[in-house]
């Protein structure tokens, strides 16, 4: 069997209609594909086909600070999972209960705000909204941090390159248990705000996001990302 | 706001030998966040090419390989162990590819196609050899989109992943021999194209 492939050229066509499959299948082949040079050239075509397949995306990686997103998706949807039934009931009478004595205690306790981080974008007389920003806007950090006694305000750029680290120290700067913090976004890329939370010293720092927020959850930390800022 | 204090997310520093043990393992103990991490560890950057080669972008790829694992997360503990984690893995990606593909089929036919974004410059586009290569692979991720979704998936987890026939069949609930007959046909198909383009295999 022939098929022309160029005008006035030939070539035997067996191999696409049958050894293709057979050597999907894993079965052998016959005589005749080891003794046609058409077919021998096919072989080894297709050959070279399945290992550009094999190598296609070699170079393609994930974008650094991809696990940190995970864990950050993975809670917020186990925050908003549905409870079992009963516990729609028992639960709101039980919160109703806690919120009551709460309230009564609060009158005389000052209350402790959970820990978290907002941030702002200001460029000069305007101020955008939302996560995108341009190069020379100012990234604003607010936190609370609640009653731990080590924390630290970071910002990652691209997730590989550590622009903002700081505690105690400028450019932080402390009032109560609000710790705020600015930084100029200088480039474009995308910025990932972090605040840290822990009992003890925080870990040293590798100025790259998995590997930093891997040491800090290991040594017991807590970490808290914002939003990630995209500086166009 | 949201937090990430979970003690069980620790993990050695030591990359793991055998990450399919060790996150069954993390099962055993009821550690789903240990063996998350695991997986994520070992099949992330492979889960990844997949899913970027399946989609053809960047952006989609990262949110369908984030969804793959959260997904793998909430299914971790009903794990039935009929397969491998890496193949079950892969069964999860192929899926929200394929819901992908799906939709961007019913939006392409609602209004029309939209014009798709500019490539970004390569960097280090100074070596020729580089180019050529990078020219190649880009004619071929061209060719594999000319495939339908199904048809893609199977090449690629035949080919890229080297996963075996059988292990395809079990996570597309499909029957290994239609399965190499498909992927038989695809092939001569991806040849013609990259002929078509000069870069004849």
């Amino acid at each position: 069997m022939t098929h022309a492939i160029t005008p006035g050229k030939t070539r035997c066509g067996r191999f696409e209609a049958e050894a293709v499959l057979l050597l999907e299948q894993g079965r052998p082949l016959d005589e005749h594909f080891s003794s046609c040079p058409d077919c021998l050239a096919e072989r080894t075509a297709y050959e070279r086909l399945r290992e550009e397949l094999h190598s296609l995306g070699e170079e393609d990686e994930p974008p650094a600070g991809w696990q940190a997103r995970v864990w950050e998706k993975v809670d917020r949807r186990q925050g908003r999972r549905w409870a079992p039934w009963w516990r729609r009931w028992i639960l709101p009478i039980g919160v109703a209960g806690a919120a009551a004595l709460a309230a009564l205690f609060l009158v005389r306790t000052p209350a402790t705000a959970p820990p978290g981080l907002r941030i702002g974008i200001e460029a000069g007389e305007t101020v955008r909204r939302g996560t995108e920003a341009q190069p020379g806007d100012l990234l604003q950090l607010t936190a609370t941090t609640g009653d731990a006694p080590h924390t630290e305000l970071r910002v990652y750029r691209n997730d590989t390159e550590l622009v903002l680290r700081c505690s105690t120290e400028p450019p932080c700067t402390r009032r109560g248990e609000e710790l705020s913090a600015s930084v100029v976004l200088d480039g474009v890329g995308r910025y990932q705000p972090l605040l840290l939370l822990s009992e003890d010293p925080l870990p040293d720092v590798a100025s790259d996001l998995d590997t930093d927020t891997n040491a800090v959850l290991t040594s017991g930390a807590g970490v808290e990302l914002g939003p990630r800022v995209v500086v166009r | 706001m949201l937090s990430l204090v979970h003690d069980s997310r620790e993990l050695p520093a030591a990359v793991l030998p055998d990450p399919e043990r060790a996150a069954l393992a993390a099962l055993d103990r009821g550690n789903a966040e240990e063996a998350l991490s695991v997986l994520m560890r070992a099949y992330g950057t492979i889960v990844y090419r997949y899913c970027r080669q399946m989609v053809g972008n960047d952006d989609l790829a990262e949110e369908i390989h984030q969804m793959t694992f959260i997904q793998a997360f909430e299914g971790l503990r009903k794990f039935a162990r009929r397969s491998s984690l890496r193949t079950w893995l892969f069964g999860i990606a192929r899926h929200r590819c394929l819901d992908l593909a799906k939709m961007s089929h019913r939006r392409k036919r609602r209004f029309g196609p939209l014009d798709d974004a500019p490539e970004p410059p390569e960097p280090g586009t100074s070596v020729e050899e580089r180019l050529a290569e990078r020219s190649r692979s880009r004619a071929l991720e061209a060719c594999l989109h000319t495939l339908s979704p199904r048809v893609r998936a199977a090449v690629l987890l035949r080919f890229q992943q080297g996963l075996s026939y059988p292990e395809i069949a079990r996570l597309t609930e499909e029957k290994a021999p239609a399965l190499q007959v498909r992927v038989a046909r695809a092939l001569p198909l991806l040849r013609r194209c990259l002929e078509e383009k000069g870069m004849a295999p």
